[in-house]
Order: C-alpha cells, then structure tokens, then sequence
C-alpha cells in the first residue's frame, strides 16, 4: 500500500523538478567523485600489488656471512651445502624446492666482450620456472638459455656461441650454445632469479666449469601457497640454523607491505578531496529542504491542524531528502561506471582490475553515502517543519 | 444523555506577551456547550474569537483556566493525544477551505482517514461522504486549485465530517463564497446539526448566526452576551 506522505514528497519534487533535479546534481558529482577516486586509488593499488606480488610465493635461502670463531681457520666455502639443501628439502614440504649455482664472469660473444651472471640449474627445474620465449628450453650439455635484455644487447640469436670465463691465452675457453631466449621479466621477477641479464646453463655443465657439485649459492623454494610463507621460513630457519646462523632466509613481503600502505595512504587521501564535493552537495540539498519547509509551511499548519502527527511531517520531509538522494545516486551511480572507467583507463593505462569487486564495490558504495548525505541533510528541516506552530503555520502566506 | 457538557470551559484565559507589554485576548471566560448545540461566535476583530476558536480546536493551551472537552482536560493531555483528539473528535471548516494543494478532492477527504488507520481508504468512506455533501463526483480527482470556492468549500467539510467528529468547528466558512453558495453551504451545516454534530461557527455575518440556536457575543476577551 502506498504511503500518502510519500507521495505528497514525490509530488512536491516533481513541482519544483528543475530546483530539485540541481539540488540532485550535486549528489551526483558527489557520489561521481567518490566512487572514480576511491575506484582510482584502488586499481593502482591492485596493480602495483599484482606487479609485486609475481614472486612474493618465493623464499630465497642464501648463505650467511661465515664467521669463524678466534683460531680456527676460515672454512674455504660458504655454500649451501647438499645436507642443508635436503634440511630445506624436508622442512618445505610440498613446496618445490630449486638449488641455483651462480657465479659471475666474463664472457666473449664474437667480438664483443661482457659480464654477467652465469647461473646453473638442472634442466628440468628450468623448464618448471622459466619462460622461453623465443627457442627451446635446455636440452643439451652444453646448451644456454639467455635473458632478454643481454640478447637484445648482444644481438644474440639462436645458435649464437658465447664463450664463457676470462679470456687465458692458454686455455681454450668453453663455449655454449644459445638455444632459447627468456621473456623479459623487469622489475618483477616471478621466478626470484634476475634472469635478463643472465646466462643460464645446466648445473653438469656449471659444475664442471666452476666446480661446487655439491654445494649451491643459492636455494629457491616456490611456495604453492603464500599464506604458508612464515610458516615455511620458520620451518627452514629451524631445521638449517639449528645450532647457528648458517643461512639466510628472505622474501619480497616487506616490500609489498610498505609500498601498498604507501598507496592506500594516497588512495584515502584523494577519496578525501573527493568528500569535499559530497559536502558542498551536503549544503544544496539542506538549502533544498530548508526552501521545502518555508514555502510549505501553509500547508503544514493545515496538516498539524487537522490531526498529522509530528513523526509524519518529519517522515514527509525526510521522504523528499530520500527521494532527492535516490535521483542523485542512482544518476551518479551510472556516471561512475563511465566516468570512473574513462579515468582509469586514461590514468592507469590498464582496466582489468575494473570489475573487481575491491575496485566495483565503491560504486554502490558513494551511492549510499549520497543517500546518507541527503538523508542527514533533511534531518534538520524535516524536525523544524514538524515543530511548526500549527496556529502560526496556518496564518503563514 | 448524561448532563456533561461536551466543551466545558472553566475561568479560561489567554495572555499574549508581546514586546508592547501583555495582551489579553481572552480574559477569564466560562462557558458550556452541549451535545448537539449550533452555537454561533460573534464580536467585532481582536475580540477574542480567533483565539478561542483555537482553544476549541485545541490547537493551543489556555494561560489560566481548564478546558474540558467530551470529559478530558486538555491542559493534561500530551502533545500527541491533543494531535488524535484534533484528529477523532473535531473537524475544522475554514474560511479559506485550507485543502492540501498536493492532494486531489478525494485525497484530501481520504487523508484524515490514513492519519486514523494509518492505510488508505478501501471502505469507500471518503467517496461516500464526499457524496453527502453534494461534491460532483467528476471533480475528485481535480486538485483544489482546479475547483470553484463552493466546491472547494464541500471538500473541506467532507474532509472534516469524514473520521466522523462530534464537533465541527467553522471559522466563517461561508466569508470566501457568494451569498449563493454560502447559504448551500451553511444548508449542509444545518442538516449535520440536525443528525447529531455539535457546530460551532465564527462569523460576522448576523445572517449565518441566524442559523444557530445561541449566538455568543465576544468583546475585548470577554463574553459580552449570549
């Protein structure tokens, strides 16, 4: 059944539409405003996030510095050792688990000389971690994937032989063959291994160039989920660093933490100048209601008189802020999906974390400050029209 | 019938203050009207008469004095039984009609009776009393500012008659008509009269109080003759 002081507000809204559907306007660039913000601040945060987070389900157990204690000799290597590998082995768990060699060096592609990283890696692991983009993966004994940006540099190609090591006139340096060539990784590497500008070979053949069959420089566990990271470190620091500090235990969380309360500082701060529109729209809508309640007051000392309770009058009143508020946040609603999608494509160059409900949920969320704003604003003036005097009201003209 | 009067007002008086000093517009009046009573309220302007039309109608309180109206003391009542009793018991007649302009003829008529039940009307009361007062059926979904006076008149008395009131309050319902419609209009009155309703009716016209059966005299606050 349809309540009589709501259609007295709808009617009174739509005789003075043109000043209510401004007073609306304002809602509208209010909820407009909020919602692409908050939407804005919330896409960058997602992708930047995103970026970080490819490797963040990695640990990265290296050796620790080696102190020796006062007499004893300095131990001549600072590896992982295989007993340590397999104490990581058994605290990961299900977590597959990647010892890397690594050393730098220089190296002659032709002409040209260079240095970089040369990292060894079984075969299999490689294929499980890395991403050729152009050729195949390592097969062969002496065959080398290399990154992006040294075969940019280099102008490498598949097939290309680089002799490793430092340049000895009496020593043929060993030679590898390029057989594929990695997808440039960037800033964010997803395999906790700075690929582009390595060199990368079989551990056989690493081995029998640098020695070091049984100790590794470095150790990668790829965690199947990330929830577990702590969980998996605290394992391994209590299995490899029984007795004392033997290895290194790291990751890219700390990063992450800092930058994304870095951007959710910024995020709250542009949702706050976006506020500052909802409260000037805040001001219209009371001048709206306020310009309601005067004009009418014949009409409420006619309703006071002839029985109305005040909680009506104030239910009429506040009916009308109501419906001022649905007109503005239903249109500003539409308008941030359009609005709020132009402006991250344009800012962010990137729309796919649009639709997701973090980024989405800031839509339906500045429509409903809207409609409070516009309800907390008709509070005051529906509580002095139903504190009429009835006998004054009625005189009013 | 039991000897209560329906309105019984005890040694009533209003005092105004103003920046002028007090102003007494109604100085220690007692008065009694019956059940069924037509009672006519006449005095020159400032005598009185407005205010004590909104003491009947309990739109406001008196400074001094009781006013008693079907047994209850309307001083001691809260603001919301004061809202109900002007809701139930009495139903104003204005000079300007006073119909909501949002509402149409037969909204206006429905309205006390959602104040009352609080849902529209599905019995067919409003329709069926603004019939009784010769309203053109046409006209009911006609907002007040597309009807004449006369009409607009009818509307407003079906309005008041329609939660069924034991009073009628009339202040000079017939001032804003001709001379025509005006007595249409006070004919209506008299036949409520007849079937029960106590009227009681502001006027300056000795021609209108000719049709109650007691004319009060109001001079300076005061009842100078009844």
């Amino acid at each position: 059944m349809k309540d009589i002081f709501f259609d007295l507000s709808l009617r009174s809204v739509r005789l003075n539409f043109l000043r209510s559907l401004l007073a609306s306007i304002g809602i509208v660039i209010g909820v407009v405003a909020i919602s692409s913000m908050g939407m804005l601040g919330t896409n960058m945060q997602l992708m930047v996030k995103d970026q970080l987070t490819t490797g963040i389900n990695i640990i990265t157990v290296t050796p620790d510095v080696v102190r020796a204690e006062p007499g004893s000799p300095v131990s001549s290597s600072n590896d992982i050792t295989e007993i340590q590998l397999r104490d990581i082995r058994d605290a990961a768990g299900i977590n597959e688990v990647i010892p890397i060699d690594r050393t730098n060096t220089q190296f002659s592609i032709g002409s040209n000389d260079g240095r970089g990283s040369i990292y060894g890696l079984d075969p299999d692991d490689i294929k499980n971690i890395m991403n050729v983009s152009e050729g195949t993966t390592i097969r062969g004994e002496s065959d080398a994937i290399v990154g992006a940006t040294i075969a940019e540099r280099f102008n490498l190609k598949i097939g290309t032989r680089i002799k490793i090591g430092e340049p000895n006139i009496s020593v043929t340096r060993p030679v590898v063959r390029v057989v594929g060539i990695l997808t440039s990784a960037g800033l964010s590497s997803s395999n906790g291994i700075n690929t582009d500008n390595a060199i990368i070979v079989s551990d056989t053949w690493y081995t029998s160039q640098f020695g070091g069959g049984n100790e590794y420089d470095q150790v990668n566990v790829y965690l199947k989920d990330v929830s577990t990271l702590t969980a998996v470190e605290d394992a391994i620091d209590k299995k490899v660093n029984r007795n004392k500090e033997v290895v290194r235990i790291s990751d890219s969380s700390s990063r992450i933490t800092s930058v994304s309360s870095t951007l959710s500082s910024i995020t709250t701060f542009i949702l706050a100048i976006g506020s500052i529109s909802l409260l000037v729209a805040a001001t219209s809508i009371f001048n709206v209601m306020m310009m309601s309640v005067s004009e009418r007051v014949q009409e409420i000392g006619i309703l006071l008189s002839i029985g109305t309770e005040k909680g009506e009058i104030r239910r009429m009143f506040l009916y009308e802020a109501f419906i001022l508020g649905i007109i503005g946040a239903v249109i500003g609603g539409i308008m941030s999906i359009i609005i709020g999608y132009s402006v991250v494509s344009a800012m962010i160059g990137n729309s796919a974390y649009f639709f997701l409900p973090e980024s989405i949920v800031y839509i339906p969320g500045g429509m409903l400050i809207g409609m409070i704003v516009c309800i907390v604003s008709g509070l005051y003036p529906a509580w002095r029209a139903s504190n009429l005097d009835p006998i004054d009201a009625l005189r009013a003209e | 019938m039991n000897n209560t009067p329906l309105i019984r007002l005890t040694d009533v008086s209003k005092v105004y203050h103003l920046e002028s000093g007090d102003f007494t517009a109604l100085n220690h009046i007692s008065l009694d009207i019956n059940e069924g009573e037509f009672v006519a309220l006449m005095g020159p302007s400032g005598s009185g008469k407005s205010t004590m039309m909104n003491q009947l109608g309990i739109l406001d309180v008196p400074t001094t004095g009781g006013i008693f109206i079907a047994g209850k003391n309307v001083a001691g009542m809260t603001n919301l039984e004061r809202t109900h009793m002007r809701r139930d018991v009495i139903g104003y007649i204005f000079q300007k009609f006073y119909l909501i302009p949002l509402l149409s003829a037969y909204e206006n008529v429905e309205y006390p009776l959602i104040l009352k039940y609080k849902k529209r009307d599905t019995t067919g009361r409003a329709s069926a009393v603004l019939k009784s007062v010769g309203f053109d059926e046409e006209l009911s979904t006609h907002r007040p500012s597309q009807l004449s006076g006369g009409q607009q008149q009818r509307v407003a008395i079906a309005r008041a008659l329609v939660n069924d009131p034991k009073i009628l309050l009339c202040d000079e319902p017939t001032g804003n008509l001709d001379r025509k419609t005006g007595f249409q209009i006070m004919d209506i009155l008299v036949n409520l009269n007849k079937k029960g309703k106590t009227v009681i009716l502001v006027t300056h016209d000795p021609k209108i109080a000719d049709y109650a059966h007691r004319t009060i005299q109001l001079e300076d606050g005061r009842i100078a003759g009844s």
